[in-house]
């Protein structure tokens, strides 16, 4: 949908008049009003998978973005896989104004660290987390928020620690963002100069010669996590000693208190400029601030780094345990390619082995709840109502406390599935406060309301009854209501189970049946 | 007044609450474990004031001396050790007999890294060979004697830590009250058959936890509703930690067959200003006694049948780094509280207290580690628990006798 510049015009004079003057909720519906123009609604058809397996093409999306809008399928299959990565990874093109009107409202995300010490630690979080979710659930730039989020646990950061908090916004716009389709490198160089990590991992309390008692013991916490996490992996074959002699490299990065506050600044008096040996590669004497470059520039490029970098991807991407070739192209294209991300994920998404994985991850919980959303094209701001669901099953950002991120493993996340049930069951009946789903909508575009021809109002409004009569709901609605969340049809027993459920039921059935499709396992798959 | 038949109606009710409680109340020993994550720096805890390495090795966050009196002073236990100031809840626990320490425990990893180490002692497995599930999940499932409910094993919080892996069920929860299906139209009944109709056919993973906290949920329904009120004026804390606590001890009392219970304590993991008597460390010190005293005092009679266990995955080194914090070590003091523990002292001698520069290259050095920490879970498993199958948690571990728990009366 196009949008002419004066009607963009009018829909920013109309927010902008409004957020003085009216209440917040006021302002949020102009803006949820003026998303719809900006081609956040639902389109009028919306086409849905039509065979008993998962469709590729639907499991290509389930995991390139946080989950399937309406139209979404129709759009890719339109375009096919590698114009929509190109479209993707030219993520700058897109237009996002839709979304920017809903998330870039949160004020702190754009201060730096000095500027934030102003506001308290509960808005800046809530903040944080708020911006996160309404990213996912309304950017276009669906891969670029995925990596965002990806990245965001490679290089975790728990707003809980320190004054961590005050910083991680800027964290988030200069490290995270700046880089999620970047260069490997540039990501990590920029992680271990941001302040939020400096704080996090107590590289900024890392010194030579600090104390006269303990000369020459650096603080080896973030020099063990780079090599652990970051970059190498536990097995990428570092040693004690090597951990020792990157945390000496890293001696001298500080940040600034009280004056310039939050700004990091290298302190060359309380750097270790001796010689230093990491992995069997000398650093020569002198090198001040460049031994952040040296260190990174040895454990960058270390094969172990290719390796577990690959892995982790594949295994986000792809498979909990991706078959050992495909960690193999991947780790090769990262030599080659210097650890271009964008190339990453070229090989992934177009390896020969990536349709084989269909439906074989269970989401984290952040993904079952931005899905949800996404597939039901709800309306929200991300009020505490729906956030607090992401507390209740363990998986609000930027809140894991060890430096590992949350887990990418299923196993990790099954005892979640009370709280999924519950969201499922009241966002469908529009319970969850602040989140309105429009089900009717949503099903005449799918074609689980037969579309009427005639222009008879009344019978219309008879036709649109009769779906959430009990008893009512035919066999090809129910299908295409399925295959629209889940990307296949239902199973024979699925399809019993949902008649069987809606049989005994006496009100609105749309909202059970949706509440349950949502609830049940194929859509805990991706 | 009551007629003849009115009683034995009651009688009968009366019966059938027993023959309900009978059925649950088939536990009669239940362990509470306790994780501090991060490491926990035990050496500022169970202070050893006799020692002049201490104070040598930690200039600016030792313990002061007992001698010295005040309230930055250590709480003197016997000639070489003291409590940290903020454990003073705990010195009557400790004074009873009931509480006891066990020095320098710890797991051959040497990798310093907080997740492997987490890990190993979550699993209760030696470094590198992996056996599967973890060891508070294996106890449960070598005692197969088929009453185990959903409420078997309950960790509070949001995930299911590693230790409970394996168990034939263990349900994550923060209260009691969170456990029920909000159905649109109140109609759970049918929601819950069609859902364990949709999740029975699910052939991997999701089958099962789909089963347990469907059968939670009936479970349950019993307890919910009621406030609950602690006993002998015992005041939990007002943190995540006390809550935790307070519904374990409201699940221990409610007869719902709990055998396992883990909560974790976090933020030990102090490299950075870790503070002596008041400061980061002091305050989460300061939570885990207060939280374990009161947790003692609510249980009350109950608290016979209930051990608990503080556990971390490293301990400390023994001196401060530059930055007044301390980094990753070894050996950490077990903290077990309980009728079967053999209290009021610290078995074990106090490792030589040394900077070991040259030992730090090769891995974290600390205290040197003089038992195998599955040789404290054993003892406490085997006598405190009642595990006839100890082989089948720890295969192929041959433990240490330590001493912590007292041998059962035959």
């Amino acid at each position: 949908m196009t949008v002419s510049r004066r009607q963009l015009l009018k829909i920013a004079a109309l927010a902008t008049a409004s957020a003085g003057s009216l209440p917040l909720s006021g302002c949020e519906s102009i803006t949820s009003s003026a998303s719809k123009w900006l081609g956040e609604g639902i389109p009028a058809k919306v086409g849905v998978a039509s065979g008993a397996a998962v469709d590729p093409d639907f499991h290509f999306l389930s995991r390139a973005t946080y989950g399937l809008w309406p139209g979404d399928l129709d759009y890719l299959k339109k375009l096919g896989r590698d114009k929509w990565l190109d479209e993707q990874l030219n993520y700058r093109q897109i237009d996002d104004r839709a979304c920017d009107l809903r998330a870039r409202r949160f004020e702190t995300l754009w201060l730096d660290p000095g500027t934030c010490f102003e506001y308290k630690k509960p808005v800046l979080r809530d903040e944080l987390v708020r911006h996160m979710l309404l990213r996912a659930v309304y950017s276009k730039r669906q891969l670029y928020e995925v990596m965002v989020g990806f990245w965001s646990d490679h290089l975790n950061i728990d707003v809980g620690k320190g004054d961590a908090i005050y910083a991680k916004a800027t964290d988030d716009r200069t490290v995270v963002r700046a880089h999620a389709f970047g260069r490997f490198q540039d990501l990590i160089a920029a992680s271990a100069k941001s302040a939020a990590m400096l704080i996090y991992l107590d590289g900024k309390e890392n010194r030579s010669a600090a104390h006269p008692t303990a000369k020459n013991i650096p603080n080896e916490n973030y020099a063990r996590e780079l090599l652990e996490l970051h970059t190498m992996g536990v097995d990428g074959g570092y040693t004690q000693g090597d951990v020792y002699e990157v945390a000496r490299c890293l001696t001298g990065w500080r940040i600034h208190t009280p004056w310039q506050r939050g700004k990091v600044y290298f302190e060359p008096s309380e750097h270790d400029d001796g010689a230093k040996l990491v992995l069997g590669k000398a650093i020569a004497a002198g090198g001040g601030e460049h031994d952040l470059d040296a260190v990174l520039d040895i454990v960058c490029k270390h094969k172990s780094t290719a390796r577990h970098i690959a892995t982790k991807l594949l295994q986000h991407f792809v498979s909990e345990e991706p078959p050992a070739a495909m960690v193999d192209r991947v780790a090769a294209v990262f030599k080659k390619s210097d650890g271009d991300i964008p190339s990453l994920l070229r090989a992934i998404f177009r390896d020969e082995q990536f349709d084989q994985f269909a439906s074989t991850k269970i989401k984290r919980p952040f993904h079952f709840i931005a899905s949800s959303l996404r597939s039901l094209a709800a309306d929200t701001y991300a009020h505490s109502s729906l956030t607090e669901y992401l507390n209740r099953m363990g998986h609000a950002p930027f809140q894991y406390p060890t430096p590992d991120g949350y887990p990418d493993q299923s196993s990790y996340w099954l005892s979640t599935l009370l709280w999924r049930w519950n969201f499922a069951l009241s966002v469908c009946s529009n319970k969850v406060p602040e989140v309105t789903v429009q089900l009717a909508e949503l099903a005449t575009a799918v074609g689980a309301l037969e579309q009427d021809k005639s222009s008879d109002k009344s019978e219309e409004s008879e036709k649109n009854e009769s779906f959430h009569r009990p008893g009512t709901v035919s066999s090809p609605q129910l299908d295409r209501m399925f295959a629209h969340f889940v990307g296949r049809l239902p199973t024979k027993l699925e399809r019993k189970t949902f008649f069987e459920y809606l049989a005994q039921s006496k009100k609105d059935v749309r909202p059970e049946l949706v509440g349950l499709i949502l609830s049940s396992p194929a859509f805990q798959r991706c | 007044m009551a007629s003849p038949q009115d009683y034995s109606r009651r009688a009968f009710l009366r019966k059938l609450a027993f023959a309900d409680e009978a059925h649950l109340g088939t536990v009669n020993k239940s362990l509470v474990c306790i994780f501090l994550r991060g490491g926990a720096d035990t050496l500022n805890m169970l202070v050893p004031y006799g020692n002049d390495d201490y104070y040598k090795l930690r200039p600016n966050i030792a313990i002061k001396s007992p001698s010295r009196g005040g309230p930055a002073a250590a709480l003197k236990l016997d000639d070489l050790y003291g409590f940290h100031p903020k454990m003073a809840a705990l010195l009557p626990i400790y004074r009873e007999g009931r509480l006891g320490m066990v020095q320098a425990v710890g797991t051959d990893n040497f990798s310093g890294s907080h997740f492997e180490a987490q890990d190993q002692v979550e699993h209760g497995e030696s470094c590198g060979h992996s056996l599967g599930g973890g060891w508070l999940g294996r106890h449960l499932a070598s005692r197969s004697i088929g009453q185990q409910t959903p409420l078997s094993a309950v960790a509070i919080g949001t995930a299911l830590p590693e230790s409970l892996r394996g168990a034939p069920s263990a349900s994550v929860l923060n209260s009691i009250e969170e456990i029920k299906l909000q159905a649109p139209d109140g109609q759970s009944q049918a929601i819950a058959k069609a859902l364990a109709q949709l999740y029975g056919s699910e052939v991997a993973l999701l089958a099962e936890p789909s089963k347990t906290t469907l059968d939670l949920l009936g479970r349950v329904e019993k307890l919910q509703g009621k406030t609950y009120h602690p006993a002998n004026g015992a005041v939990y804390p007002d943190n995540a930690f006390g809550k935790g606590l307070k519904e374990i001890a409201r699940l221990l009392k409610g007869g719902v067959g709990l055998e396992v219970a883990a909560l974790d304590l976090n933020g030990w993991d102090t490299h950075f200003f870790q503070g002596a008597e008041a400061g980061l460390q002091a305050d989460s010190i300061e939570q885990l006694a207060n939280g374990l005293a009161a947790f003692d005092r609510d249980l009350g009679s109950a608290r016979g049948a209930v051990t608990t266990l503080v556990i971390t995955e490293f301990g400390r080194r023994s001196y401060e780094n530059s930055s007044m914090g301390t980094d990753h070590g070894r050996g950490f003091t077990v903290f077990a509280i309980g009728d079967r523990i053999a209290g009021g002292q610290v078995h074990g001698p106090l490792p030589h207290l040394t900077r070991g520069q040259q030992m730090d290259l090769l891995g974290p050095s600390g205290l040197a580690v003089q038992f195998d920490y599955r040789s404290a879970l054993c003892e406490i498993l085997v006598r405190a628990l009642d595990n006839r199958r100890i082989e089948n948690v720890f295969p192929g571990f041959k433990g240490q006798e330590i001493g912590l728990v007292k041998r059962a009366i035959v």
